[in-house]
């Protein structure tokens, strides 16, 4: 009974809330700027049904410090997808905001159409931490070009903890094609314990399918 | 001997930290996410947190967080663990609630050390 009654108060609040503001996407803009957490994280729930107020929604991350409202924005942002999405949320892989930057990747991997042509250009950025977000996003970002783009990494890149990723990534995708590159990488990181650690993980993976 | 929570949404780097933990006779649970971390923390209270950075659903930061706010929990030692090897980095765990940090990837005998140290079985 007590989630009833919590569910039930939660509902006479956002009604209460969306009486105070006109219920078109200027008056939930407003709401957006309002002092109490709770109306700003069902305007940005009520944004998310607006396409062509996505750029508002971004400018609302930026300057939001809730959780609530920020993951709000997150899954607002995530329901409506697309270019405009996915363009505006990449410059939040370099923020300072630990969950402004896991919140952009995880909608990121939630947009495959869109991400996946902006890949080639986060795997070779020239900040490390960019490249390992590119391969975290390629975790889970269904793609046929990954282990093209893994296997590229691998071959190319010398910034240990890229690299650390990468094979990672190799583990859950590699193909038998990828063994002798691991062996390469194994070689120019023989003193790095992990490196070589995460290599027979990947090669004993790719070896029996798992 | 201690009982270490390893914080990671990399099951290979869960697999080497735990391997080289228990090289050293320590206890390890596992947890991928800070969200999985804090149940597991909250049943089942730890000696120490290895916590990594950036993770889904809840970030390292943010797990630290919610451990401190906790008065069940709120002395369990952490390191947090993590890539970025920028100062700010190093100041924003500290802030979070990190009693120490350790650059990714940890030689194994700098981990065994560091957490022989923030355990409390040796000393500086």
């Amino acid at each position: 009974m007590g989630f009833v009654k919590s569910d039930t108060q939660e509902v006479v609040g956002s009604t209460e809330h969306r009486r105070e503001y006109s219920r078109d996407p200027e008056g939930m803009l407003q709401q957006l700027r309002d002092p109490d957490p709770a109306r700003r994280r069902w305007a940005a729930r009520d944004l998310g049904e607006f396409p062509e107020y996505v750029s508002h929604l971004v400018d609302a991350l930026e300057n939001e410090d809730d959780e609530t409202v920020r993951q709000a924005i997150f899954d607002s942002l995530a329901r409506i997808g697309g270019d405009e999405v996915a363009e505006l949320l990449l410059p939040f892989l370099r923020s300072e905001d630990a969950q402004l930057r896991n919140g952009a990747v995880e909608v990121l991997t939630e947009l495959p159409d869109a991400t996946a042509p902006r890949m080639e250009k986060l795997l070779h950025d020239p900040d490390p931490d960019i490249r390992i977000f590119a391969l975290d996003i390629l975790r889970v970002l269904p793609h046929p070009k990954s282990p093209d783009w893994i296997a590229q990494i691998l071959a190319t890149d010398d910034h240990v903890n890229v690299i650390a990723v990468a094979v990672d990534r190799a583990a859950d995708v590699g193909t038998p094609a990828m063994v002798e590159l691991l062996e390469e990488v194994g070689q120019r990181f023989a003193d790095e314990p992990y490196i070589q650690f995460a290599i027979r993980t990947a090669l004993e993976r790719i070896a029996t399918g798992a | 001997m201690a009982r270490i929570l390893v914080v990671d949404d990399a099951a290979t780097v869960r697999s080497y930290h735990r391997m080289v933990l228990e090289q050293a006779g320590h206890e390890v649970s596992e947890a991928e996410n800070g969200l999985e971390a804090l149940e597991k923390v909250l049943r089942d209270p730890v000696d120490l947190l290895l916590v990594d950075i950036n993770m889904p659903k809840m970030d390292g930061y943010r797990f630290l967080r919610e451990v401190r706010r906790d008065e069940t929990i709120r002395a369990i030692p952490a390191v947090m663990i993590s890539t970025e090897a920028e100062d700010s980095d190093k100041e924003l765990a500290w802030h979070a609630g990190a009693n120490t940090y350790l650059v990714k990837p940890a030689k194994p005998e700098v981990l065994q050390r560091l957490v022989a140290l923030a355990t409390g079985e040796v000393t500086a």
